[in-house]
């Protein structure tokens, strides 16, 4: 077969193979909207029904009011948001100085930053919570965002970035007589906006559904997230699984938004910050 | 916070030390949050292994004898090799297709941005979704069955057989895991600069050469990366084995993490969890470090 | 400004919790979830606080299988509730690291624990004593009985009230009549045991064993015995529905489901054994569809049935008016028996359950004379600290029966390795 044969019947494989791609991809997403909208009965009916014979829009605020999930949600966002902040501050902070300054110890302290990436919470769980518990802070938003208010991976984003600022810049303003927190504040940050704008992403999206730490940490109705809420609601009675899947697609809301409108940015943000060793 | 210093100055220190000290000041309070939240907890969890504790009555000492029981533990090892079994089965896939991903995403298409969206959706899903949701497809007389059915496979029960129910698993880490790493090979690809392509093509070199020995050289620190990450990722998986399968049927879908939770909520042996934890801790650096001398050899710039 | 600011809201907010706790205290209660009964809860909870405005109630309830794993941490961080329910096969776990508050009887308004004792069914308190002490006190007495669906009877051309199945062997001749098959697919399972939850696989196989007249621990608690005679006969029952009667499918049932008793309702299943608590979950009007009989037996002239219970507890780390007052709780709590009982269709322990007003409507149509017959032949599960382990293993011995068809002695011979190694720790 001619190379351009080839080519075109490989084209053609490549589109087939890119739409199943994304059916596998968005079956879940289907599905879970899909059900979301059925009757108890027509979740778990065989043959099963791709559509609900009609939508069950009552499904939502019977299924929020299982929980408080108002408050389930608040707190979810009120986690994800203050993290994020922390992130974005104290992870840019740190960038700054590991990538534009010569201390002592430096790569050492990179290092060791980084290594703790390799820590799960869940190898650490207890001695954290101990921690948390010695500082007071079990059963408060202190305890549920202080902990994870800093991510070894926002300094390492940070800090490639930031190593590909010029010099130059900064040097400037030092002539200038800026100060170096002035320098931090006026120089550095507005021109990091990509890599912020991917960690605030990053960021959000992994702490929106913090379910482990909160788990342990917090035993107050009134502080649970809202997967928390969504496992106890499954834990309770796993049969309502058209109401279990109301409350995902509402839980997904906020993180979908966020890819849809800040995509672009999110990958030039990755783009940018080069990822090199 | 960063202290407020208005007019701060240190005139008698020389300017080298005085961005000595900016420098350390700068990296400071991440270093103060690591070293409680993470550090700290670190060698409490080593100290913990020496020590017999149920969380309710103070601690003994027990010297090695938790790493002696873990050892013997054959529930520990069958939760070793599913993790390792984890590990692999979701990150190599992950690298090449993945890869694949983003090479597709990074040819003209027509509808680019609608497909590059679709893939993209499962990183924007919770991780909490992403459990209930698949638990409920995989049930006996959920979808997952209907599609097969419909090709004529019979009804399996996904979650609760042992041959099944890992393989299960894997397959949403990488259903989870693609669109991630596909973003940050994408990025990795578009930020190779034309004139490399064109110089090869000039060179007389076809698209699996250019590939060969242009892109993949050039991207060998985002495939570094995403080789590292996605088996870290990987080894911390927790949530969906809790949710789904409870590390079951018959402990196959029990990854060391689990094993540890349970170890250390469930049968209040804290000191044996953290003897376990240590041991989850030191293969992880172990690889690390492997990933990282191979790929070193392998040519980094 | 900013300084003097922050001054300001820090005060006002010291001032608002000051004075915010001079106003009310709490009594914190903590409970596994069970919609019916967390209904009655919340309802005896708005009822003391009514008539407590000083000494407001907070409830909480959680997903059982997470709840007491966040119980004892919580335990441990001395943050956990003021009074909490526990479930007897935890105590042990509980009580041998002195983490509950021992009950005091005269503050229940008994002259003592003897006392006390003559008040409920004979046995009853004893899965809640520990070293002579009382460490809860119980507000539910559990036990296992058959339910079964009528229309599935008739249908089959069986009369529910005379061919029900009294022994083990009965359900697999019974369940013949009552499968149903598409080819080789099974659409309605006959019969079917819960699979999702080790601590119903330890009820099944302990009543089993005990039926062969074994057990899974040795009476001192100390050594597994589950893989004796007695124990590889119980599992051989367990299993022989699926393999040898082939009158269960695990494929046909939702395997993982939480509230187990989901399948009868929705027809899944013909014959279930659940406890009686499900006459609730049911609802009356798919009761009316359901007959409910005594557990099965190996043999019925020597019936043995399995029993269990959740009770209050109290917080050890409170002061002793606080306790007190968390015993005003408990009596507030457990004054209605029969209240419990039309609310959630659990029996109540106390020895003049049967001869309370009412009653005797209730024995006629909500079985109680079922389940009082099943608690009266039935035994707790053996006291251990190590409960979650043992039933663990055991969860997984029966998986690899069930599932698998893997030989019942080698498989409890496994689970009896397990359990015996975590025995021995210290």
């Amino acid at each position: 077969m001619s190379s351009r044969a080839l080519s075109l019947w490989g084209g053609r494989l490549l589109t087939i193979l890119t739409i199943a791609g994304i059916g596998v991809t968005l079956l879940p997403y289907f599905w879970m909207l899909s059900s979301s909208l059925k009757t108890s009965s027509e979740v778990f009916e065989l043959p099963v029904r791709w559509l609900p014979r009609e939508p069950q829009w009552s499904n939502y605020p019977a299924a929020l009011s299982r929980g408080a999930f108002g408050v389930y949600f608040f707190n979810s966002a009120v986690v994800a948001l203050a993290v994020m902040a922390g992130n974005l501050l104290v992870c840019s902070l740190a960038g700054y100085g590991l990538a534009k300054f010569r201390f002592p110890y430096r790569e050492l302290s990179f290092r060791a930053i980084l290594s703790t990436l390799m820590l799960p919470l869940e190898i650490v769980l207890v001695p954290t919570f101990l921690v948390v518990r010695g500082l007071g802070l079990v059963n408060s938003y202190g305890g549920l965002i202080i902990p994870l208010a800093v991510d070894a991976f926002g300094i390492f984003l940070m800090r490639q970035y930031i190593k590909d600022l010029p010099d130059s810049l900064i040097e400037a303003a030092r002539l200038d007589g800026c100060s170096e927190r002035g320098i931090f504040w006026r120089i550095i940050l507005p021109n990091c906006k990509p890599a912020l704008g991917a960690l605030a992403l990053l960021t959000f999206r992994d702490n929106w559904d913090q379910f482990l730490w909160p788990l342990i940490v917090a035993s107050k109705d009134t502080l649970k997230t809202f997967p928390l809420g969504l496992a106890q609601m499954e834990g309770i009675d796993s049969a309502a699984y058209h109401e279990i899947m109301a409350i995902a697609v509402i839980a997904m809301i906020p993180t979908a938004i966020i890819f849809l409108f800040f995509q672009r940015a999110f990958v030039r943000g990755i783009a940018l910050s080069g990822l090199k060793e | 916070m960063f202290q407020q210093r208005v007019g701060w100055r240190w005139p008698s220190l020389s300017l080298q030390t005085r961005l000595c000290w900016a420098g350390f000041l700068f990296v400071l309070p991440a270093l103060l949050h690591l070293i409680v939240f993470k550090f700290y907890p670190m060698v409490e969890a080593f100290r913990l292994s020496f020590y017999k504790y149920d969380l309710m009555t103070p601690p003994v000492f027990h010297g090695v004898e938790n790493y002696k029981t873990v050892w013997n533990n054959p529930l520990f090892h069958q939760s070793f090799w599913v993790s390792v079994k984890y590990m692999f089965g979701v990150s190599v896939p992950e690298w090449f297709l993945a890869f694949a991903l983003a090479l597709l995403l990074n040819r003209g298409m027509p509808g680019r941005p609608v497909i590059r969206l679709a893939y993209f959706f499962p990183i924007a899903m919770s991780q909490i979704v992403v459990a209930l949701v698949w638990k409920f497809m995989y049930n006996p007389l959920g979808v997952v069955n209907t599609l097969l059915g419909a090709v004529g496979i019979g009804r399996i029960n996904w979650l609760a057989t042992e041959q099944s129910a890992l393989p299960a698993l894997i397959l949403i880490g990488i259903w989870r895991g693609i669109p991630l790493f596909g973003v940050i090979y994408l990025a990795g690809l578009q930020s190779i600069p034309k004139e490399y392509h064109e110089a090869a093509t000039v060179d007389g070199a076809g698209p699996w050469q250019s590939l060969r020995h242009v892109t993949i050289p050039l991207l060998t620190p985002t495939i570094l990366f995403v080789m590292v990450m996605s088996l870290l990722s990987a080894m911390k998986v927790f949530l969906n084995p809790l949710v789904m399968t409870e590390g079951g049927p018959n402990g196959t879908t029990r990854v060391l993490p689990y094993f540890i939770y349970e170890t250390a909520f469930a049968y209040h042996r804290m000191g044996e969890a953290a003897a376990a934890s240590m041991v989850l801790f030191a293969f992880a650096f172990a690889l690390t470090l492997i990933q990282l001398r191979l790929l070193r050899r392998g040519g980094v710039e | 400004m900013r300084r003097w600011l922050v001054a300001c809201l820090s005060f006002v907010v010291t001032a608002a919790l000051v004075a915010g706790s001079a106003f009310a205290q709490t009594i914190t209660w903590w409970e596994h979830s069970n919609p019916p009964h967390n209904n009655y809860s919340k309802e005896l909870v708005a009822d003391w606080n009514k008539t407590h405005p000083t000494m407001q109630v907070e409830y909480e309830f959680f997903a059982m299988t997470p709840y007491f794993k966040k119980l004892s941490a919580a335990l441990s961080t001395r943050s956990a509730a003021d009074m909490f329910t526990v479930i007897d096969t935890l105590l042990p776990s509980f009580t041998t690291k002195e983490v509950l508050a021992p009950i005091h009887p005269e503050w229940l308004g008994y002259k003592n624990l003897d006392d006390m004792k003559k008040a409920y069914l004979p046995g009853a308190l004893d899965g809640y004593i520990h070293d002579g002490k009382l460490y809860a006190v119980p507000m539910i007495a559990a036990t296992f009985s058959l339910y079964l669906n009528r229309k599935h009877f008739q249908e089959a051309g069986l009369d529910p009230d005379k061919d029900y199945p009294r022994t083990w062997e009965d359900i697999g001749r019974v369940g013949q009549k009552l499968v149903k098959m598409q080819g080789s697919t099974m659409t309605r399972e006959a019969f079917d045991f819960a699979m999702h939850s080790s601590a119903w696989t330890m009820w099944y196989m302990e009543g089993l064993t005990r039926q062969y007249g074994g057990s899974i621990l040795d009476p001192a608690g100390k050594k597994c015995t589950a893989n004796g005679e007695a124990g590889v006969k119980a599992m051989q029952v367990r299993s022989m529905y699926v393999h040898k009667y082939k009158i269960s499918d695990p494929t046909v049932s939702l395997a993982t489901n939480a509230l187990p008793a989901d399948d009868m309702p929705k027809g899944r299943v013909s014959m279930f054994i659940t406890h009686a608590g499900s006459v609730a979950q049911f609802g009356p009007k798919f009761m009316e569809d359901v007959k409910v009989v005594p557990f099965p037996q190996v043999n019925p002239r020597k019936p043995v049935s399995i029993i269990y219970g959740f009770a209050l507890a109290v917080n050890p780390h409170l002061s002793e008016a606080k306790q007190k007052q968390v015993h005003e709780l408990i009596r507030h709590v457990v004054k209605n028996p029969k209240e419990w009982y039309d609310k959630t269709s659990y029996p109540y322990p106390s020895a003049n359950f049967l001869e309370l007003p009412g009653m005797d409507e209730a024995r006629k149509t909500r079985y109680l004379d079922v389940f009082i017959g099943d608690i009266k032949t039935g035994t707790y599960v053996t006291r251990t600290a190590y409960y979650l382990e043992i039933s663990d293993a055991m969860h997984r011995a029966m998986e690899r029966v069930v599932l698998k068809n893997e030989d019942p002695k080698a498989s409890l011979d496994q689970a009896c390795k397990e359990i015996d190694s975590a025995l021995a720790k210290p």
